[in-house]
C-alpha cells in the first residue's frame, strides 16, 4: 500500500486513537511514524507500539520527551532521555520533533541537546510503501473511531439537503 | 534573500485582543480581505504577468470530453486537467457522499503527456475511489448550476448575451463541492510544494485550481454556446463552492495557522489604525470602497429568510454608518473603528476589511506569515503551577462552562462511517458520543484544571498520573506563544453554530455571497470578479474586493 506522507501520519494517528492512545500521544505518534518510514527503520516497531495500547511506548516516549523538556534552560533543554523502547523507534520521535536536536546515543538512553526555539531541518516529502500487514492492522484499529451511519445522522450530521439541483 | 535585521516593521496601534476577536460569533462574520489567499495568489500571477494556454480541447458539441490548461508560475508549470461528463439529475448532490459530478479535476506539477492525461481522464471522475500520484497536486470537482449554465449557453446559441439579473443572482457556472490538497487519496503532499515560488502561502495551490476552474467553465459555456460571452460577464461568474463540516475541525486541528492567518490580520488593521493622517485620494478612495460595499450588499440576495434578514440589517445599518465616515483629522482609521464598536458584529468586520483595502503596500507583505512552516515552537510550562497560571490567562473563557450541563455539551463531533467525513450529532439523541472527535478544547482544559490540584510538581509528574489530559496541555502551552490560535468558545454547545467556523475559513480563502443552506453547509462564491487570464497584466488585477456587478 503506497501512501502519501499524510495519509501515513493520519492513518497512524487513527489507529494509535482507535487502539486507546490519548489524541495528543496518538498525534505525536502518527508523526513519529511518518520520520520512522522515512528513514527506513523497522515497521515492526510501529507494530510492536500499538499492540502495547494503552500502555507502552506511545506513552512513554512523548512522556520521556515532556521530563527533559521540562528542565529546560531558556530555549535550551539538555539531558538524557529514557524510555523502554528500541532506539530506533525513539529516534524517529525525535527526528518528528518540530524544533533542532543533537542527540547520541549512550548505555544510557539518548543525551539530547533541544534547541527549542531553532527549527528543525526540513525533511523532503517521500511516499510510504505501507507493508501489508501494517496498513490491515492499522486501517482496523483507525475503523474502531467511525460512526456507523443512521438515517438521522444521513439526513442531518453533514448538514446537507439530499439533493442539490438548481 | 532579504536581511530580517534590516526589517523595522511599521507602527501599529494595539492589536484587538484575542478575547475579543476569537469568539465564534465574531469569526462567523468576516469578510474577505486583500490577505485572503485568492487575492495574494492573483497578485502573484499579475506581478509575474501569467499567462494561460490550452494545449487540449477534446470537447464534444455538447461540452463533454476533456481539457488542459497550462502556466507557469515562479519558475515551475502547472497544468489543470479537467475533465467534463455528462451527469443524469438525478445523481447531482453536492454532499460528500456523491458518487458522480459534472466534471472533476487534477492540478497536475508540469505538463501531462498523453499517459497521464489517459490516465487523470480514467481516475479524477471516481475522485475518492481511485488513488492518485505525486505529480497530482490538487484534486477537485464541481457541479454546475443547471440553471444557468442552461440559459448562458441557450442566450450565446440563439446570439445573444445572457440575462444579467441571473447572473448576478447566481454568479457561478459550476461550483466545487471539494478541493482536496495535501496528499489525500495518494496526491502530492503540501511538502513537495510549499517551497516553490508561488505556492508557499497557505492553500495557494488549491486557490490556483479554482481560479483555472473557473476560467475552464466559462470556455466551456462559450463552446456550447458557440459565441463568446461579454467580457464584463464573464468577470462576474466566479466559481461557486458547498462547504459543509468537513472544513470546520481544520480550524481547530491547525491553532498555529489558525493563528497566523488571525494574526496577520489583525497586524494588518492595527498598521492602518496607526496611519497618521491620510491625503484626499486616500480618503476618496476609502469612501469609494464604501460604497461598493452598499452595492455588494444590495446585490447579495440568499434564500434562507434568517440570513437574508440579518443582510438586510447590514445594509441598513452600512448605509447609516458610512454617511458619518470622515477620514480628515488625525489617526483617522483608529477613530474610524472605535466609531464602530457599538455596531453589529458584521458591521465592524466589514469596515475592517474595508479599511486594510487601500494599504497594500502596508500589509501584503504579511501575506507572507500566513504559513506553518515548522510546527509549534512553544517553550515548555516548568511545572503545574505556571499551567495553572496559563489557564487562568488564556483558558478563563472555559472555565466557565459546567460540561456536564445538557446544553454545554449536546452536540459532539465525530468521523461517519460513509466517506470518513466529520460530522456533527445530537448527544442525547444519537449513538456514536463514546467516539467523539477531541476537538472539546474548552472541556478539556476545564478537567485538566480540576486534576491539577494545589501546589507545584512536575507537568510529566501530572500526565503520568492522567495521560489523557495531553493535548490540553499541549494548547496551553501554546497559547503565549499563538494567542490567536484557539476559538474561545464551546465547540460542542448546543449553540455551536459549525456555520460561523466555515465563514472565517471561506473569508480567509477569498469567498463572499455567503448563502448558509442550514447552520452546518453554505455555498459561497470565489473569484467574483477576478481578473480573467486575459487580465492579469492590465494594472488592475487586484481591485477586486468585494465583486459588484460591472454594466
Amino acid at each position: 500500500m503506497i501512501l502519501s506522507g499524510n495519509e501515513l501520519v493520519a492513518l497512524a494517528t487513527k489507529a494509535a486513537r482507535g487502539a486507546g492512545a490519548p489524541p495528543q500521544q496518538a498525534a505525536a505518534f502518527g508523526r513519529a511514524a511518518l520520520c520512522h518510514f522515512q528513514a527506513g527503520r523497522a515497521p515492526q516497531h510501529l507494530r510492536a507500539a500499538l499492540d502495547a495500547l494503552p500502555t507502552g511506548p506511545i506513552l512513554e516516549i512523548p512522556l520521556a520527551l515532556t521530563r527533559l523538556m521540562e528542565a529546560a534552560e531558556g530555549d535550551v533543554a539538555e539531558g538524557v532521555l529514557r524510555a523502554d523502547a528500541p532506539s530506533d523507534f525513539i529516534q524517529s520521535y525525535l527526528e518528528a520533533q518540530p524544533f533542532a536536536i543533537t542527540a547520541t546515543a549512550s548505555q544510557d538512553g539518548f543525551v539530547l541537546t533541544c534547541a527549542l526555539s531553532t527549527p528543525a531541518p526540513r525533511v523532503p516529502s517521500v511516499r510510504v510503501t505501507l507493508p501489508g500487514g501494517l496498513a490491515a492492522r492499522m486501517t482496523a484499529l483507525a475503523a474502531q473511531l467511525l460512526v456507523p451511519d443512521t438515517a438521522a445522522s444521513r439526513a442531518g450530521g453533514a448538514g446537507a439537503g439530499l439533493t442539490d439541483n438548481d | 534573500m532579504k536581511d530580517i535585521a534590516d526589517f523595522t516593521p511599521p507602527p501599529q496601534a494595539p492589536l484587538r485582543p484575542p478575547a475579543q476577536v476569537m469568539r465564534l460569533a465574531r469569526m462567523g462574520s468576516m469578510f474577505p480581505t486583500r490577505l485572503s489567499f485568492l487575492r495574494s495568489l492573483i497578485r502573484r500571477l499579475a506581478a509575474e504577468e501569467v499567462t494561460v494556454s490550452r494545449p487540449v480541447w477534446e470537447m464534444d458539441a455538447d461540452g463533454f470530453g476533456h481539457a488542459v490548461y497550462s502556466l507557469v508560475l515562479g519558475g515551475h508549470r502547472y497544468s489543470l486537467v479537467a475533465v467534463s461528463t455528462d451527469l443524469p439529475p438525478e445523481q447531482r448532490t453536492d454532499r460528500v457522499i456523491a458518487t458522480a459530478w459534472d466534471s472533476a479535476y487534477v492540478l497536475f506539477d508540469g505538463m501531462p503527456d498523453a499517459d497521464d492525461i489517459a490516465r487523470i481522464v480514467a481516475s479524477a471522475p471516481l475522485q475518492e475511489a481511485a488513488r492518485f500520484t505525486e505529480r497530482d497536486l490538487v484534486l477537485s470537482r464541481a457541479n454546475k448550476s443547471v440553471r444557468l449554465f442552461a440559459h448562458v449557453t441557450e442566450s450565446l446559441r440563439a446570439g445573444c448575451q445572457p440575462n444579467e439579473q441571473m447572473i448576478r443572482d447566481v454568479g457561478y457556472l459550476m461550483r466545487t463541492t471539494a478541493v482536496y490538497g495535501n496528499g489525500k487519496f495518494g496526491i502530492a503532499d503540501r511538502a513537495v510544494i510549499e517551497s516553490r515560488p508561488g505556492l508557499e502561502g497557505p492553500f495557494a495551490a488549491e486557490m490556483l485550481t479554482v481560479w483555472l476552474i473557473r476560467h475552464f467553465t466559462h470556455e466551456l459555456a462559450e463552446h456550447v454556446g458557440g459565441a463568446p460571452l461579454d467580457a464584463p460577464l464573464k468577470r462576474h461568474l466566479g466559481i461557486g463552492n458547498s462547504t459543509g463540516l468537513g472544513m470546520a475541525p481544520f480550524l481547530v486541528s491547525h491553532p498555529v495557522l489558525l493563528n497566523n492567518w488571525m494574526l496577520a490580520r489583525e497586524t494588518a488593521l492595527a498598521r492602518v489604525c496607526a496611519i497618521e493622517s491620510v491625503d484626499a485620494p486616500t480618503a476618496a478612495r476609502l469612501h469609494a470602497l464604501a460604497e461598493r460595499a452598499a452595492q455588494h450588499l444590495g446585490e447579495w440576495q440568499v434564500p434562507d429568510a434568517d440570513h437574508q434578514r440579518r443582510i438586510e440589517a447590514l445594509r441598513g445599518d452600512w448605509d447609516i454608518f458610512r454617511a458619518t465616515l470622515d477620514f480628515g483629522g488625525p489617526t483617522p482609521l483608529a477613530r474610524v473603528m472605535a466609531a464602530a464598536e457599538d455596531q453589529s458584529l458584521d458591521l465592524q468586520e466589514l469596515l475592517a476589511a474595508m479599511l486594510i483595502e487601500p494599504f497594500g503596500d502596508l500589509v501584503d507583505g504579511l501575506a507572507e506569515c500566513m504559513g506553518d512552516p515548522f510546527g509549534p515552537m512553544t517553550l515548555p510550562l516548568r511545572d503545574t503551577a505556571a499551567l495553572r497560571s496559563g489557564i487562568e490567562q488564556y483558558f478563563d473563557w472555559a472555565l466557565t462552562p459546567d460540561y456536564d450541563a445538557a446544553d454545554h455539551c449536546g452536540q459532539f463531533w465525530y468521523v461517519s462511517e460513509a466517506k470518513q467525513e466529520p460530522r456533527l450529532g445530537l448527544r442525547f439523541e444519537e449513538p456514536g458520543a463514546e467516539l467523539e472527535s477531541p476537538l472539546d478544547i474548552a472541556r478539556r482544559v476545564k478537567a485538566l484544571y480540576r486534576d491539577i490540584g494545589d501546589g507545584a510538581q512536575p507537568v510529566s509528574a501530572l500526565l503520568e498520573q492522567h495521560p489523557e489530559h495531553g493535548l490540553a496541555v499541549a494548547r496551553v502551552q501554546m497559547a503565549d506563544r499563538y494567542p490567536y490560535g484557539e476559538i474561545r468558545d464551546n465547540l460542542i454547545a448546543t449553540s455551536c453554530l459549525p456555520i460561523d467556523m466555515l465563514r472565517c475559513k471561506l473569508s480567509f480563502f477569498g469567498a463572499s455571497k455567503f448563502d448558509p443552506k442550514s447552520d452546518r453547509w453554505t455555498r459561497i462564491t470565489l473569484c467574483q470578479g477576478a481578473p480573467l487570464a486575459g487580465d492579469l497584466a492590465t494594472g488592475d488585477a487586484d481591485d477586486w474586493w468585494l465583486p459588484v456587478f460591472a454594466q
